[in-house]
């Protein structure tokens, strides 16, 4: 008899956005804040960049501001190559944000400030995940599904759960790598980088892998 | 009905409300407002209450009632909140507090969340029985006359949470602030699909050539909103583009300098045959919806501005969006993206210009600002949002929430 499979539920998060009541309207203000501000702070203005729909510039609510509001491009690039899956901690990412603006700050003392109405804003959010009633049992109902869910359902199994699963894995990678037991594909999920794409970009390049190896599963048969 | 806003608004925030729905069965829900008819908030409500209801919550929305001398109070409040000059005496404060005491003698109070919004109502508080209460403030207090703010704070720290449409309109207070930005309905007249024969029939009665492209603002004749500037921007782009300028508004009423403007800018625009001034009554919505549509290019070139929802009702539209950068107009127009923001009426112009003279970019930008009015600023995320506010405060101390 043929193993079960277990089917992959699709769920969804939303947030709601929470002040902090923290401003900065200058680089050594940010830097003054990001060093005490709540973990929750930071990772809404890292990892939750891209539930925005990442239609900005660079890959993070820091970088965006010191780009757009400060005019610091420099100091925009560095922030922008800070991976935050690669940290175990929200401590190590905030040390290494406060690292490049130390660095930043020792070349040019003086950056700045934004105008008047243009200050960062530290938020935070609350996050509500509900499952969305879809289910898929094999590659095909997948392919169905991820073609028909809401952009805030591909952020859970893309990104989110980076966060959840640690180690660059993502829901869908790992659901095709143990239930459906395709190891290949799951590295070619794997390989799309999160960090360059638009969640409406993701979805396609998942839609393109994944048909290209169900038509192969089809053909077989 | 919810199942209306099917195929229009995302599924995952109807999916959502019914979860909510679900977890808030039965329980009531109380919004106060000050005014039945007129205005945003009143406009939303209608609409919100009977979708709340749908959903097995139990929704009840109460008016505060006030003479004459209430009302002139809070516009002084609402005014100084916005940065104005005024002063509000220790009798003025005095009754606004009695008013609002009088209407908790009414009111039946009772409730699991209560909403109060704006400042008009917000001493109630003092009359809490039971539930969460949260204040909801629609208008910019970013940069409010200190005394006024101050006295208000009174009443704000009473509540359980405050929630406010932009991030930098918040207060530092000791309570939860939550940041809900406003939201258009994509089913009210001014918003809902029309037909080529219902747009023919308007611009046939207000006699708009339809045989050049258009270049539209909706917007009061006030100064904020920079009228004379759209026409000069206008006969900038006039010399390389043939185009028509539209400027459809109210006169507002209740603006003494409101003539005053009208009179400039008809005195700007001079005899040009191909400039629009259109003084529209009140409840003209379906005319608004049908120039937005017939447009080729939409301007909101505002120099001060609150959230400027005008500018989500035009992206919903498809249509190309230029904004003034201040306000709430940053949040909806991404530079570059779902259309451009200006700083000046050359920029105006040279927006203007490229997109005639582009029409693919005007179409591709006109369709992400469709798309993230869709996904930002539709009245069920608004709910939705409400609605989890109301959820987490039950739930305090926990930033993940399962449903």
């Amino acid at each position: 008899m043929e193993k079960a499979i277990a089917p992959f539920e699709f769920r969804q998060c939303a947030s709601i956005l929470k002040a902090t009541g923290e401003k900065a309207k200058n680089l050594r203000e940010l830097r003054e804040i990001i060093a005490r501000v709540s973990d929750e702070a930071i990772f809404h203005h890292t990892y939750q960049y891209f539930l925005k729909g990442h239609i900005y510039q660079y890959t993070n609510d820091f970088a965006q501001w010191a780009g757009e509001s400060l005019e610091e491009e420099a100091l925009a690039e560095h922030l922008s190559v800070i991976d935050p899956y690669e940290f175990k901690t929200m401590e190590d990412l905030r040390g290494a944000l406060l690292a490049v603006i130390d660095r930043y700050l020792e070349d040019f003392p003086e950056p700045r400030e934004a105008m008047s109405g243009d200050e960062f804003h530290f938020n935070e959010t609350i996050t509500l995940i509900f499952p969305v009633g879809i289910r898929a049992k094999n590659l095909a109902e997948f392919l169905m599904a991820i073609k028909y869910v809401d952009a805030g359902s591909i952020y859970y199994h893309f990104y989110e759960a980076r966060v959840r699963l640690g180690g660059g894995i993502d829901d869908f990678s790992a659901w095709i790598e143990t239930s459906l037991d395709k190891k290949d594909l799951a590295e070619k999920v794997r390989a799309i980088d999160p960090f360059m794409h638009s969640i409406e970009e993701i979805r396609k390049h998942i839609i393109e892998v994944v048909e290209k190896e169900a038509r192969r599963d089809m053909e077989v048969v | 009905m919810i199942s209306d806003y099917a195929g229009i608004t995302p599924k995952g925030d109807l999916q959502l409300l019914q979860k909510l729905g679900e977890k808030l069965r039965n329980k009531a829900f109380l919004h106060i407002n000050s005014t039945r008819a007129g205005g945003g908030v009143a406009e939303i409500l209608q609409r919100m209450i009977p979708l709340l209801q749908e959903i097995g919550i139990s929704a009840r929305w109460e008016v505060i009632e006030g003479d004459d001398e209430f009302f002139n109070i809070t516009k002084k409040i609402h005014n100084t909140l916005q940065g104005n000059l005024d002063h509000i005496s220790k009798e003025m404060w005095g009754h606004h507090y009695e008013v609002n005491k009088r209407n908790a003698e009414k009111i039946n109070l009772e409730a699991d969340a209560v909403l109060i919004h704006d400042p008009q109502p917000a001493p109630l508080i003092e009359f809490r029985k039971t539930g969460k209460w949260i204040w909801r403030c629609h208008i910019d207090a970013s940069n409010p006359l200190e005394k006024v703010s101050d006295y208000l704070r009174r009443y704000w720290e009473k509540y359980d949470a405050a929630i406010f449409s932009v991030a930098r309109f918040a207060r530092s207070m000791p309570i939860d602030e939550f940041i809900i930005a406003p939201s258009i309905d994509p089913l009210s007249e001014k918003n809902r699909e029309l037909s080529d024969q219902e747009i023919s029939e308007v611009s046939e009665r207000l006699q708009i050539p339809r045989d050049r492209p258009i270049i539209l603002q909706v917007s009061r004749f006030d100064r904020f909103k920079d009228p004379t500037g759209i026409i000069k921007a206008y006969k900038i782009v006039k010399k390389y583009n043939d185009c028509i300028l539209i400027l459809a508004g109210s006169p507002a009423t209740d603006d003494p300098e409101g003539e005053e403007v009208l009179k400039e800018v008809k005195e700007c625009a001079a005899d040009d045959p191909d400039i629009f001034i259109l003084l529209l009554p009140p409840f003209s919505d379906r005319d608004i919806n049908a120039l937005q549509r017939m447009a080729r290019v939409i301007l909101q070139k505002s120099t001060r501005e609150g959230f400027g929802l005008t500018v989500s009702e035009a992206m919903w539209k498809g249509r190309p969006v230029i904004g003034g950068a201040v306000g709430g107009i940053p949040l909806q127009i991404v530079h570059g993206v779902t259309g451009f923001l200006v700083h000046s009426v050359e920029g105006a112009a040279f927006r203007i210009r490229q997109f005639l003279n582009n029409p693919d970019m005007a179409i591709r930008m006109g369709e992400k600002g469709k798309e993230y009015v869709r996904t930002n600023f539709l009245i069920t995320r608004q709910i939705r949002d409400y609605l989890s506010v109301w959820y987490a405060l039950e739930n305090k101390g926990r930033d993940i929430l399962e449903l």
